[in-house]
């Protein structure tokens, strides 16, 4: 599985008045794509720094200390505001903590929420647009090439081929968006009507003219040459049919005055009811596929499809493609795609012998600045020409070399001149202060401890920036030999048509509208046609968390943060909101970062758990391993103290609070609430100790000189009586 | 008295109301609302946000003046509402309307007979009000009279002994204990603890000035007696002497909420309106917060109303809940027949909803969705509260009665 978000070494400090709180230290996780993450820890733990800190929005006294983030080839904690602004929001978006302060008080629901859709837009067809073409020229580069070693392919026939792949593409996807509108139109109206039909049937109050006009309007929206196939006069019909109607409504009073808007007539029902059958038939159809058609389309525009029986459309469609163009796109494809591979291997294997030279010298040598720099700018400029620019998935390694090595060099240089300034005033406070006790003062405050680098250990940094890369070129060195060219590429096509689609994927007003209310409904705003132009106070708490999650989902993130997104909800509308998050992560295969205090909440969510306290993760695995076969004591401590729906008997609290990150403990940062603490707990931080493949954690109960330690009661009965439940087993054991 | 409530009833909820205006219309935040709670028990209140659990709390402690229904603490009335007695009036009107309308000939004799009903519910009516508003100075009037009860024998002997010295002391302490039963509330006896233990503590008074506020406005100013009781009490709730000179951003959250106990403790109260009390902290704090509340209840004998929206903590620290829907108490019973025997579906879908730390039983599990439109068919069997087996309260109708007691038979 690859990694789509790397978390490396990260460390993070704030300046506070009383000192330099460091509230992340040292942690490194993958995220998955596709998986859920979840962090899990007490208020303080520093779980949402670390997420804020992916997105870049940090508060002003923070320092970011070390540490890599790694994203879609750049490293995040590095490049400018200006790169960050087309990531941010766009790519990995925020579900935040307090739905209070994330809404702007003034501007109404519904802008908020389709603001990030219109303005994104924009951009983003553009940014398509250029990668789509600049991939594209690559490909045709590296064709051209290899036709000079290959006589199987046609040089003189390469750039019409690569104009035609661009322009049907273009066309396909621009049919195929039109065919969406009708049917995810179809697809509301349907449920309109039914839930119209219900409403009326169990003596509800309707709107009925309001909403009448409104199904015309949607209904003519469904008419589209591939969707609505031959049915374009009936719906013409229908539409008619119902505006006559609504002309034709009524409201009937009774003796009382008393009005009964659910009485329908027989013939609006009956029409309502074709309606329905019309649209379940439209929607039963099989769907076109429009890269085929779109092909044919562009060799034949003048021709028509007999659209009827789609199944044969399809079927010709694809068998026209394959002759007159795929096979043989495909068969030039794959050699372009073998000829820059090789390229880049050779290119790797000469970076190696420079490589090699380069750590000699900066494990070695005196540095200077001058010499160091001008070494680290060869080997970034020999490593960038070695990349594969053919493969579509990034080597985030090998992409975010350059700044990495940069970085860490600067830093040797930086430390080597503030390191003694630094020692200086350690040394001038602790005398003061050894002087004002010596005088019989009552000293209340201590020497703020020195910030000061080992030169070694930034020398060994700038090392180990090299090493990684150096492993991570001769794996792939290694594994040449198990390249699947074809895989990568029907990838690699797949990659381009999704470029297109965002290209031809433009939204109007009025779209961005009608998804926003989509949205609103799908998160659980009842009303939604409403609440879309009412402003921020008048809804309430659990309903203004709910429009934050439709504004973080509006702009379709590949990466989605959530940040205790249900904490102030109640539980119906929680398991709501983790459904709706669970069925969108399938939909859009987004990856997920889960922050909770809750594990309970997490069961249902996460693929993998991250348990964080006091800026460090203490233990790590699948959410089989922390439920089932818990390691880490804090995590007992955690599962213990929520009651669930079996306890009786006196809830384990955690006694005291978490330590102050200003001065954070020597040892294991647990062990002072921790009855399970050793005398090495307080002496020394514990390793990560691997209990299986996929679990991790750090305490040293788990070295193999400790004694053996019991799981506490309580969670021993919880897990044997969860096993009961699942039939015998879990998978953890 | 004209209710009979049985003396280990604590406090009754009959028939609240509490609407709101909203433009022309009425929001129905709490609608025909009734439970007991008794001496001693903890009794939780559940529903989804918005559906007028804090409400009924609040009304319950006169935070906003109730629109119907009453209020009973130790069985003297302390809340009532006009609204049910003014739609006995309107419905009055209207039949003897229809009756003069039939018969237009005895007029004046029908209107006469209308009067006379009309003058009757509005006498019950004010009686109701009056006694509600008094509440608090006859219980203040009763305890003035004990206390001088108490004391004119002892001035008596006093003068007549002629110890001066004696005299004066003993009229101050008759002073002092005279104003603090003056001031002395029935209502103080139930004390709040509110949810945000941020926003509801004041960040300019110490926490001792917040914790002795209670005591200061009772008519106490024996600053010794004062500075004591909030030492006793904050070591009550765990924290230590030194902590009531700073202020409130100077703690944690679950140390806030503490102060926040110790406040509402600090009165000697019978009973206690918890809302929300650990919602808004960090779940191992939320285990401590929980064990004091326990170890308090034990200690002072308290009777909790427990509102809160997790269910696990209210099943672990209830002995009854109630659960709510849009205004509406639609099911109440013991908490463990309750997550048994769950009949009404809104629980139903509450039960289905909790989430348990147990990974592979959460992947399959079946969300039950409460859909009132579907569930009930209420158009001519109208629902009201019932009892379907012994302490099982459900709010239902005829058809639907009969179909939960089959069910509760059946297991």
């Amino acid at each position: 599985m690859d990694n789509i978000i790397e978390v490396k070494n990260l460390k993070i400090s704030f300046r506070t008045n009383s000192g330099i709180l460091k509230a992340v230290r040292n942690i490194s996780f993958n995220l998955h794509r596709g998986e859920t993450l979840a962090i899990v820890g007490e208020s303080g733990s520093g779980k949402s720094v670390t997420s804020k800190a992916i997105l870049g929005i940090l508060a002003g006294n923070a320092i970011v200390e070390s540490g890599e983030i790694l994203y879609d080839g750049q490293d995040m904690l590095k490049i400018s505001e200006e790169d960050m602004c087309k990531i941010r929001g766009d790519k990995i978006s925020m579900i935040f903590q307090d739905p209070l302060s994330s809404l702007d008080p003034i501007v109404k629901i519904g802008r908020q929420i389709t603001e990030a859709m219109i303005l994104k837009n924009k951009t983003n067809r553009k940014r398509a647009r250029v990668e789509f073409n600049s991939m594209l020229a690559k490909l045709k580069e590296n064709m051209l090439e290899a036709a000079q070693s290959h006589p199987e392919i046609n040089a003189e026939s390469v750039p019409g081929i690569i104009e035609t792949f661009d322009k049907f593409n273009i066309l396909a996807i621009g049919l195929e968006n039109a065919y969406n509108i009708s049917y995810n139109s179809a697809e509301g109206l349907l449920g309109d009507v039914k839930d119209f039909v219900f409403r009326a049937s169990k003596k509800q109050s309707l709107e009925v003219k309001k909403t009448l006009l409104e199904f015309v309007s949607v209904l003519k929206l469904t008419k589209n040459p591939f969707f609505s196939v031959g049915a374009d006069a009936e719906i013409d019909a229908l539409c008619s049919a119902i505006t006559k109607e609504r002309d034709a409504y009524k409201v009937t009073k009774d003796e009382n005055g008393v009005a009964h808007t659910y009485i329908l007539s027989d013939t609006l029902l009956s029409t309502l009811d074709s309606v329905e059958k019309l649209l379940e038939r439209l929607l039963a159809a099989e769907r076109p596929n429009f890269f085929r058609i779109g092909y044919y389309r562009f060799r034949n525009p003048e021709a028509t499809l007999d659209l009827s029986d789609m199944a044969a459309v399809n079927k010709m469609a694809l068998e026209y493609l394959n002759r007159e163009f795929m096979e043989e796109f495909i068969r030039y494809e794959e050699l372009a795609i073998a000829n820059s591979y090789e390229k880049s291997l050779a290119k790797k294997r000469a970076a190696l012998s420079l490589l090699a030279e380069a750590r000699e010298y900066y494990e070695t040598a005196p540095l200077t600045i001058a010499e160091a720099r001008s070494m680290a700018k060869r080997v970034i400029a020999e490593v960038e020409g070695s990349i594969d620019r053919l493969e579509y998935i990034k080597d985030n390694v090998a992409y975010t070399f350059g700044s990495s090595l940069t970085t860490a060099v600067e830093k040797y240089f930086r430390y080597e001149k503030l390191n003694p300034k630094e020692e200086a005033r350690y040394e001038k406070q602790n005398a003061k202060r050894d002087a004002l006790i010596a005088r019989g003062k009552k000293v209340d405050w201590k020497v703020a401890p020195k910030n000061v680098y080992d030169l070694e250990d930034l020398r060994a940094e700038i090392v180990s920036v090299i090493d990684r890369l150096v492993r991570s070129y001769n794996r792939a060195i290694e594994r040449a030999g198990e390249r699947d060219i074809h895989a990568h590429a029907v990838g690699l096509i797949d990659y381009l048509k999704e470029r297109a689609s965002e290209v031809v994927y433009k939204i109007t007003k009025r779209m961005a509208r009608d998804k926003a209310i989509k949205l609103m409904d799908e998160v659980g705003i009842p009303d939604a046609r409403i609440r879309y132009n009412q402003y921020p106070f008048e809804f309430s708490g659990g309903m203004r968390q709910r429009i934050v999650i439709a504004i973080a989902l509006a702009a379709n993130p590949d990466v989605l943060i959530c940040d205790e997104p249900t904490t102030a909800l109640d539980v119906t509308l929680q398991a709501q909101i983790l459904e709706l998050l669970n069925k969108l992560k399938a939909e859009r295969n987004l990856s997920v970062i889960f922050i909770t205090h809750d594990l309970g909440v997490v069961a249902n969510m996460a693929d993998r758990i991250a348990v964080m306290y006091a800026g460090k993760i203490v233990e790590e695995g699948t959410s089989e391993d922390v439920f089932y076969d818990p390691r880490h004591p804090y995590t007992w401590a955690l599962l213990s103290s929520m009651p669930d729906l079996d306890t009786n008997e006196k809830l384990d609290a955690i006694p005291g609070t978490p330590p102050n990150l200003i001065y954070p403990p020597v040892g294991d940062a647990f062990a002072a609430r921790n009855k399970y603490a050793m005398k090495i707990d307080f002496e020394m931080q514990p390793p990560m100790f691997r209990v299986s493949e996929t679990h991790k954690a750090a305490t040293w109960l788990l070295h193999p000189d400790a004694p053996k330690v019991e799981l506490p009661k309580a969670i021993r009965d919880r897990i044997e009586r969860m096993k009961l439940k699942n039939g015998g087993c879990t998978d953890a054991e | 008295m004209q209710n009979n409530i049985p003396s280990d009833v604590l406090l009754r909820v009959d028939n609240l109301c509490q609407y709101f205006k909203l433009g022309s219309k009425e929001l129905h935040a709490v609608d025909h609302v009734s439970f007991d709670i008794k001496k001693g028990e903890v009794f939780g209140l559940v529903g989804e946000s918005g559906c007028g659990k804090t409400t009924t709390g609040r009304s319950i402690i006169k935070i906003h003046q109730i629109t119907g229904g009453n209020v009973f603490y130790k069985g003297q009335r302390i809340a009532a509402g006009t609204r049910g007695y003014t739609d006995r009036i309107a419905a009055i009107k209207k039949e003897y309307a229809e009756r003069v309308a039939s018969d237009r000939s005895n007029k004046s004799a029908i209107l006469k007979e209308r009067d006379g009903k009309i003058a009757e519910v509005r006498a019950e009516m004010k009686a109701a009000v009056a006694e509600a508003r008094n509440c608090d100075r006859n219980y203040a009037a009763k305890l003035v009279a004990e206390v001088d009860a108490e004391y004119r024998p002892l001035i008596e002997k006093a003068t007549a002994s002629g110890d001066s010295a004696e005299l004066a002391r003993v009229k101050k302490e008759y002073k002092a204990k005279r104003r603090v039963a003056q001031k002395t509330r029935l209502v103080t006896q139930i004390q709040m603890i509110f949810q945000d233990p941020v926003s509801s503590l004041n960040p300019r008074m110490t926490v001792r000035e917040i914790i002795s506020e209670g005591l200061v406005i009772n008519g106490i100013r024996d600053k010794e007696y004062i500075d004591e009781k909030v030492y006793e009490i904050l070591e009550l709730v765990g924290l230590v002497r030194e902590h009531a000179g700073r202020y409130p951003h100077e703690f944690s959250g679950g140390q806030k909420q503490r102060i926040g106990i110790a406040r509402s403790v600090i009165m000697r109260p019978e009973m206690i309106i918890a809302d929300e009390p650990v919602s808004a902290l960090d779940v191992s704090i939320q285990a401590q917060v929980i064990n004091l509340l326990n170890e308090l209840k034990e200690q002072l004998g308290l009777t909790i109303l427990f509102i809160a929206h997790d269910l696990s903590v209210v099943k672990y620290f209830s002995d009854r809940i109630g659960v709510m829907y849009f205004g509406k108490l639609v099911e109440l019973a013991d908490s463990d027949e309750l997550f048994r025997h769950p009949l009404h579906p809104y629980t139903r879908s509450l039960l289905s909803a909790i989430p348990l730390p147990d990974p592979k039983s959460e992947k399959n599990r079946k969300r039950i969705i409460y859909k009132p439109l579907e569930e009930h068919d209420y158009s001519t069997d109208l629902p009201s509260l019932r009892e379907v087996s012994p302490g099982h309260f459900v709010y239902c109708n005829d058809a639907e009665e009969n179909k939960y007691r089959k069910e509760l038979q059946g297991e």
